[in-house]
C-alpha cells in the first residue's frame, strides 16, 4: 500500500469508527426521544431547534436517523475531516520539506495530483456510506426498520456537500505553503455558516441547508434529490479540482 | 545508451524581482560528467529544477536526453535521473518503502538495483527513515537516483554530508556510470571530489554563467602555472613588475606566474637572474587545480 494511502486508510477508519460510535447511542436512544420529544422541545433554547425537533418528531424514524447521523454527526465530523485530509495535502508536503521529492518522481504532475485528490476523497466518502449502511440494522435492533436505497441516496446528498468542503480546501493546499492556516479558516468558516444555520432569518444562507432534515425528508419522498441541492456542490467540487490541477501544474518547489 | 546530450538556450528564471538565472546557453556532451559549480545562491539548484521540469522556465528552451523540456517534464524525467539538493524525506516509512515510493514510475528492475547499491552502502532499509541520520538520507536518495536505467542522471550535491569514505565510494559508483555511458551533471560543494570525477565545470555566479572548463584545459592551465613564496624582504608586487616571462600576479604572499609554454625554465631564468631577490622560499609547478581555477573566479577557497 502506498504511503498516502496507508495513512489515509487508517484516518478514514478512525473517522469511520467515532461515526458509527456517535451513531450507535443515538438510534438505539430512538425510543426514548419518541417518549420525550415534548419535553425536548420545550427545552430548546431557539426557534430553529425547535423546528428541527419538530420535523424529527414528524418525520418518524426515518428524519430522526438522518438527522442524528447526517445532520449531526457527518456535518460536524465529516466537515472536520474533509477539512483535515484536504489542508495538508498539497500544503503538508511543503511545510516538511517533501515537495520537492514528491514532484521529483517519473509521474506527472496532473497524475500526482489526481491520487492525491481521490485518496483524500475516498477517505471522506466511504466512512459515511459504510456508517449509513449499517443503520438499517441498528434500527432493527430499536424495532425499526428503514430502507437501505433512500439512505444510501442521503449519502450522496452528504459525500455532495463534504466533497465541496474537501475541494475548496484543497484547492487552497495548492497554493498555500503551511496547512493550519487553511485548517483554520475552513473549520472557522464551517462553524460560522453553522451559527447561519440556527438564525432564524438567514437560516437559508447556510451551507447546512443542503444536508438538513428537509432535504432528507425530500430524498425518502420523491425517492430522488432536488436539484437545487445537489448541483451545487457537485459544481463546486468538479471548477475547485480543476482550479486545483492549473494551480499545482504551475506550483515551484 | 541513446543520446545523453543536455543543451539549455536562454534558459532563465526569476521569481519575483529575484532573478534566479539569466539567459543561460548549456552543451553537456553525453557519456561526461559535469560539475555546476558556484557560491550559494548562484542557481545551480534553480538551473537543474528548470531542466528535470520542476520549475518553469520564463524563457529560453532545453532539451535533455534528446527530449524537448515541455510542459510538466514528464518526458524529461522519464529519461532522467534526479536528487535533490533539499532531502526532505517520509520519516514514517522505512528504507526500502522509501526507493520504492522513490522509483514509482520507473521500471521495476530499479527497485531492486536501488536496495541492492543501498545494501552496499550498509543502509538498514527495515528501519524507518526518521531513524536515519542526514548522511544515511543523502546515501538512500543518491542510491534513488543511481538505480534506474536512464541516459543521464542530474544529481543536486549529492554527496553533501557524507564521510570521505563514503564520497570516496560515490565517485567510484559515478565514475563506473559515466563509464557506462550515463550523462552526468552534478553540483558539489566539495572540489576535491569535482576534480576526480567531472570532465567539464560550469561555473556560476548571481545566476550567470561565468564559465565552461574542460577538465584537460585546467590541467593545461596547471602546467602552465608556477607559484613562489619568498621571505619578507622581497616587494612581490615589485618584483610581479619586473617579471618580463609570463603574466606574474600577486595573491597574499604569494607569487603566481601564467607562463605562455609548458616550459618553465625561461621564467626560472629569469627569476634567478633577477638582482636582491634570493632563492624563493617555497616553489610549485604543476600543481594548480581546480581550486585555483575557483578562487581566480570566485576569490574565496570554495562554494561552501
Amino acid at each position: 500500500m502506498g504511503r498516502a494511502l496507508h495513512s489515509t486508510f487508517w484516518r478514514a477508519a478512525g473517522y469511520f469508527l467515532v461515526l458509527e460510535l456517535m451513531l450507535v447511542p443515538a438510534v438505539l436512544y430512538f425510543p426514548e426521544f419518541q417518549k420525550h420529544a415534548n419535553s425536548l422541545k420545550a427545552m430548546a433554547p431557539i426557534p430553529v431547534l425547535r423546528s428541527v425537533i419538530d420535523t424529527l418528531e414528524q418525520g418518524g424514524v426515518f428524519a430522526y436517523v438522518t438527522g442524528q447521523h447526517f445532520f449531526k454527526g457527518c456535518n460536524t465530523l465529516g466537515t472536520a475531516a474533509a477539512v483535515l485530509l484536504a489542508c495538508g495535502a498539497i500544503a503538508g508536503e511543503v511545510h516538511r520539506g517533501t515537495f520537492e521529492i514528491f514532484l521529483a518522481r517519473a509521474l506527472s504532475r496532473r497524475r500526482i495530483l489526481t491520487e492525491r485528490w481521490l485518496e483524500g476523497a475516498a477517505a471522506v466518502c466511504i466512512p459515511v456510506v459504510l456508517s449509513t449502511l449499517t443503520i438499517p440494522w441498528l434500527c432493527s435492533l430499536v424495532g425499526h426498520s428503514v430502507a437501505y436505497w433512500p439512505l444510501l441516496l442521503c449519502a450522496v446528498q452528504q459525500c455532495a456537500v463534504l466533497l465541496a468542503v474537501y475541494g475548496v480546501t484543497f484547492f487552497l493546499s495548492t497554493r498555500a505553503r503551511a496547512p493550519m492556516g487553511i485548517a483554520f479558516a475552513m473549520l472557522f468558516f464551517t462553524v460560522f455558516q453553522f451559527a447561519v444555520y440556527l438564525v432564524e432569518r438567514i437560516t437559508h444562507f447556510s451551507l447546512f441547508r443542503l444536508t438538513d432534515v428537509e432535504r432528507f425528508l425530500y430524498i425518502q419522498r420523491e425517492n430522488g434529490f432536488e436539484l437545487w441541492a445537489l448541483l451545487p456542490p457537485v459544481g463546486i467540487t468538479l471548477v475547485t479540482f480543476v482550479a486545483s490541477l492549473m494551480s499545482f501544474e504551475r506550483r515551484t518547489p | 545508451m541513446s543520446d545523453g546530450t543536455i543543451r539549455a538556450r536562454g534558459l532563465c528564471k526569476s521569481f519575483g524581482a529575484k532573478v534566479a538565472l539569466e539567459p543561460c546557453d548549456l552543451d553537456i556532451e553525453a557519456g561526461r560528467v559535469t560539475g555546476l559549480l558556484g557560491p550559494n545562491g548562484s542557481g545551480k539548484s534553480t538551473l537543474m529544477r528548470l531542466l528535470v521540469g520542476l520549475v518553469r522556465p520564463d524563457a529560453g528552451s532545453a532539451s535533455v536526453a534528446g527530449v524537448a523540456l515541455a510542459g510538466d517534464g514528464l518526458a524529461v524525467r522519464r529519461r532522467c535521473a534526479y536528487a535533490p539538493g533539499e532531502i526532505g524525506m517520509y520519516g514514517e516509512l522505512r528504507g526500502h518503502e522509501h526507493l520504492d515510493w522513490f522509483l514509482r514510475g520507473r521500471e521495476r528492475e530499479s527497485r531492486a538495483r536501488a536496495r541492492a547499491l543501498a545494501e552496499s552502502f550498509e543502509l538498514p532499509l527495515r528501519r524507518r527513515v526518521h531513524t536515519y541520520s542526514h548522511g544515511m538520507k543523502r546515501q538512500l536518495m543518491f542510491a534513488a537516483a543511481l538505480a534506474p536505467r536512464v541516459p543521464v542522471r542530474i544529481l543536486d550535491e549529492p554527496s553533501e554530508g557524507l564521510d570521505p569514505q563514503k564520497r570516496s565510494t560515490m565517485i567510484q559508483l559515478l565514475q563506473e556510470d559515466a563509464a557506462r555511458g550515463t550523462t552526468v551533471l552534478l553540483s558539489s560543494h566539495h572540489l576535491g571530489e569535482v576534480d576526480r570525477v567531472c570532465a567539464t565545470y560550469v561555473f556560476l555566479s548571481g545566476g550567470r554563467k561565468i564559465s565552461t572548463e574542460r577538465a584537460e584545459d585546467v590541467a593545461r592551465r596547471a602546467r602552465r602555472l608556477v607559484r613562489a613564496t619568498f621571505g619578507p624582504e622581497v616587494r612581490l608586487a615589485e618584483l610581479a613588475a619586473r617579471l618580463r616571462t609570463g603574466r606574474a600576479s600577486v595573491r597574499g604572499e604569494l607569487l603566481i606566474a601564467e607562463l605562455d609554454s609548458d616550459d618553465p625554465r625561461p621564467f626560472l631564468a629569469e627569476l634567478a637572474s633577477l638582482d636582491g631577490i634570493g632563492a624563493p622560499r617555497t616553489l610549485d609547478y604543476g600543481q594548480a587545480s581546480l581550486s585555483d581555477l575557483y578562487r581566480g573566479l570566485y576569490g574565496v577557497e570554495e562554494a561552501c
